[in-house]
């Protein structure tokens, strides 16, 4: 699909998921997805920080623990941290090896095969709630394009966690935050039981969880807890 | 970080009872704090050292002063749905507590039925038919304004963080803030208490983890399945064996992730697979 027709289904797709009660996990996943394929990017994820600050993984368009090891390490540095702190945008950064800025990021990422690494902020009113990451594994500088189209998202995935938008009081962002970011280890701990139970890696077991959401027109994040509350078997997800 | 003598008592109570309301912000909205890990030193500073000299303070001490309220107290619940006292950091606190667990009604009850946050800035005009009996009661021990948080590790909910004042107003965005890093740090405080790590080894433990680990809660998932247990259980099953073989839940959470270490359900004991 060209890429101006993949951006208007994106966005018509999350319109669509906006209207509803949506779960904010799987609506960011999505668009995680949907950056890889609209742009020549090879994974991304969104990080959004806490009611105190701190940033934490929400989705990404890969559940390899791979990736994941790569938000994980960026709860303390990283471009994400770098991002989120100054409020700009970080487009284009090359990764190499004599790069100190990020002694453990960098590294890392380098050895899972990417070579450059975007970052562009979440900004609401002033306020940065979190940054979407974006990897590269071949060098050379993002389409410009591409970075508009990527602020364009991350605006998106903004208002995406902000279900409330007529009434921000930080009572109400917090919990929204807050519950986020508590829907994604819920979903994790769904994942460990799945993954134990049906003997599936993270991934599928992931995936899994979400196409029952998806079959049964159900929040994922109900999916997930109705089976660390044993009330839905991690078998009956196969 | 934090250096000095580690020490911290769960239910002693050291707090002077007045918090430090008058030195918070104003409230005025876009009022944001970026320094979120140097207030989570700041917690722990308090937990284990102290401050000015001063006692090493409770988990409810430290809640109080860091959110600038009169006082603060923790109810735990049990699988069964069972309330208990953890801690209070006060007289009215703990009168609050005890008035809440007797009438079974208040913030800590709403908080973990709507696993959702609660304020009620002015309490003695709160006409919640649920509060009947608890507002009156509250307010003629001396609470002017009530606030609730959950304390909850994914589908773990653990219990309540619950903050009075005795005048009536909402919290600052920042004091919301504070109070929502500060039911975080309780959660994990708790389960590593749960798990039998000593008093004074909580605070550090606290320093060198990550709030969200998924490996960890990845493999609270799967030991719940090896061990049929709860998720909260597995957690601290988790967190107990780590502690007792001087791993960190990390490092543990990753063996257990990639198949290396299992709870074996018939010996209800940990086991090694492929040894190197």
């Amino acid at each position: 699909m060209p890429r101006e027709s993949l951006l208007v289904t994106t966005l018509v797709e999350l319109a669509d998921s906006l209207v509803d009660d949506f779960d904010v996990i799987d609506v960011l996943t999505m668009l995680s997805d949907r950056c890889v394929e609209a742009m020549d990017v090879d994974a991304a994820g969104v990080m959004l920080a806490s009611p105190g600050e701190e940033l934490q993984f929400i989705a990404s368009s890969s559940e390899s623990m791979r990736v994941l090891e790569l938000f994980q390490i960026q709860a303390n540095e990283g471009p994400c941290v770098d991002c989120f702190r100054d409020g700009n945008a970080i487009v284009n950064h090359a990764l190499a090896e004599e790069d100190d800025r990020w002694p453990r990021f960098t590294p890392r990422a380098l050895s899972q095969g990417f070579r450059s690494v975007h970052c562009l902020p979440m900004r609401l009113r002033g306020r940065t709630i979190g940054a979407l990451n974006l990897f590269n594994s071949k060098e050379g500088p993002l389409d410009p394009d591409d970075v508009v189209v990527a602020q364009g998202l991350a605006d998106v995935a903004t208002i995406a966690i902000l279900q409330h938008r007529s009434s921000l009081d930080a009572r109400v962002l917090n919990d929204q935050l807050s519950n986020a970011l508590n829907s994604r280890i819920i979903i994790e701990q769904a994942k460990g039981m799945v993954s134990q139970a049906t003997a599936c890696n993270m991934d599928e077991a992931f995936g899994r969880l979400r196409a029952f959401s998806r079959n049964h027109n159900l929040r994922l994040t109900d999916v997930a807890t109705s089976v660390v509350d044993g009330e839905l078997g991690p078998h009956a997800l196969a | 970080m934090v250096a000095g003598p580690k020490s911290w008592r769960w239910v002693t109570i050291v707090n002077d009872g007045r918090g430090s309301d008058s030195n918070r912000g104003d409230g005025s909205s876009g009022e944001w704090r970026k320094t979120g890990a140097e207030r989570l030193i700041q917690i722990l500073e308090l937990m284990t050292q102290g401050r000015n000299g001063r006692a090493p303070r409770t988990l409810c001490a430290t809640a109080a002063e860091i959110v600038g309220v009169s006082g603060a107290g923790i109810a735990l619940v049990s699988s069964g749905g069972t309330f208990t006292r953890l801690c209070t950091s006060n007289d009215v606190s703990a009168k609050l507590m005890e008035i809440e667990l007797t009438v079974g009604e208040g913030p800590c009850l709403d908080v973990c039925a709507t696993n959702g946050s609660l304020s009620v800035p002015n309490l003695l005009s709160y006409e919640d038919p649920h509060w009947l009996a608890f507002a009156p009661l509250a307010g003629s021990s001396g609470a002017r304004a009530v606030f609730g948080f959950p304390i909850r590790i994914g589908a773990a909910r653990l219990g309540a963080l619950s903050l009075y004042r005795d005048r009536s107003g909402s919290l600052t965005d920042v004091q919301t803030s504070d109070a929502y890093l500060m039911a975080s740090v309780a959660s994990r405080a708790i389960l590593s208490m749960q798990s039998g790590a000593p008093p004074e080894m909580i605070a550090t433990e606290l320093e060198h983890e990550a709030t969200f680990d998924f490996a960890i809660h990845q493999a609270a998932g799967m030991v719940a399945v090896q061990g049929s247990m709860s998720i909260g259980d597995a957690l601290a099953t988790l967190r107990a064996h780590a502690f007792s073989t001087s791993a960190t839940p990390s490092a543990l959470a990753r063996r257990i992730v990639a198949r290396d270490t299992f709870f074996d359900p018939v010996t209800r004991d940990w086991r090694e697979l492929d040894p190197r």
